[in-house]
């Protein structure tokens, strides 16, 4: 596979250092192709083939994401991210304030290479447990100005942060609402948990971005992470397309799910907090 | 505007929405641009940027701290935020 990378040049934050070093020695690793971020906002034309040929890695020093947002601005496709600064903190050390790394920082830019690395070859995250879930038939449908928002009428519950599961025999899939998926509009980039973790209901599943936001996935169960879904990794899109089916996220292994589900709410109910929301939009 | 409820919950009886530490914030406004809901205002005077409409924040979302570079936003435990819904559910009193 190809790959270029796009990383922050943060020339002033000393996770800026780390994320010029872990790009170059990433591409030095991988064959890949560095991109300018600063050449590419300046004249992005220069780029036109690396970015519409290769897979894109994106490494962003601070939480400011300013190399994610260049690439949500030129409509670029990620393959994968890295952020520097919660890469740092999972391995509970800290950088020092200085802007050339001293050489236990260089050790830790190395760790979080070896890491990207080894997420880089490895397959794509693991099988779907179950596979019996289909494609939700009819709908309670929410209509708001020009916008339809179609909502499961039974078999999905949901959070009030929009986000759905669906539980068989004590696996759950999780996705979000066609209502959010509207408000998000174009989703380019899933940053999926980890699937081997565990996730406490209302916890953090992730992220999903779009040019217009980012969005939280907040857990509607508790469990353990089974699955995350490979085709929505590879193509975002596939949220937007079908939201309710193909575009689910994670699937769950259910560990208090009778105790869950007294905060959700079904489709019926749901479909009141879309209509609030819609309004207040 | 503000959401009236929150999992049948008044919305102003949950605490949940960002603190700005101040000693940390370099008044970027990235998060005042990039949240929907109008939860910060900035101001002319100092602070220059406050949180102004706290019961605007979606509960359990933190997501303007991701982009909070200087990472000055902080938000309550969501155990002891989520313990206290369900207190209120309940029917009790919050401690």
């Amino acid at each position: 596979m190809i790959r270029a990378i796009l990383a922050c040049s943060g020339l002033d934050k000393p996770e800026g250092s780390v994320a010029r070093e872990v790009a170059i020695r990433v591409a030095a690793a991988t064959g890949s192709e560095i991109i300018c971020p600063v050449l590419l906002n300046r004249a992005p034309a220069r780029y036109k083939k690396a970015l519409g040929e290769s897979a894109l890695i994106v490494v962003d020093g601070c939480p400011t994401r300013c190399a994610s947002k260049l690439a949500t601005t030129l409509q670029a496709t990620v393959d994968r991210k890295v952020l520097i600064s919660d890469a740092v903190k999972a391995t509970g050390r800290s950088l020092k304030p200085a802007l050339t790394l001293a050489p236990d920082d260089l050790a830790l830019t190395q760790s979080i290479v070896d890491e990207l690395l080894r997420n880089l070859n490895a397959p794509t995250p693991v099988e779907e447990l179950a596979s019996a879930f289909e494609s939700p038939t009819e709908y309670i449908v929410v209509a708001h100005d020009k916008f339809e928002f179609r909502i499961p009428a039974v078999d999905y519950l949901f959070n009030e942060n929009d986000v759905w599961v669906r539980a068989l025999d004590g696996v759950a899939r999780v996705g979000i609402s066609d209502y959010m998926q509207q408000k998000l509009t174009d989703i380019n980039y899933f940053d999926s948990p980890k699937a081997d973790g565990t996730v406490a209901q209302f916890g953090e599943l992730g992220t999903l971005e779009s040019a217009k936001a980012v969005f939280e996935i907040i857990a509607p169960a508790s469990g353990a992470i089974v699955a995350v879904n490979p085709a929505v990794v590879a193509n975002p899109g596939l949220i937007n397309e079908d939201p309710y089916g193909a575009g689910w996220l994670v699937e769950l292994k259910l560990t208090a799910w009778q105790q869950d589900i007294e905060l959700l709410v079904d489709g019926g109910a749901y479909a009141d907090v879309v209509k609030r929301k819609a309004a207040e939009d | 505007m503000s959401e009236t409820t929150f999992m049948s919950v008044q919305r102003d009886k949950i605490p949940w929405f960002p603190t700005i530490d101040y000693n940390k914030c370099t008044f970027c406004m990235e998060c005042d641009t990039f949240c929907p809901h109008h939860v910060y205002e900035r101001r002319h005077g100092d602070p220059k940027l406050v949180v102004a409409n706290p019961n605007n924040c979606v509960v359990f979302c933190r997501a303007c701290s991701k982009t909070c570079g200087p990472e000055a936003l902080s938000f309550p435990d969501k155990t002891k935020i989520l313990a206290q819904i369900k207190q209120i559910r309940a029917g009790e009193s919050v401690k």
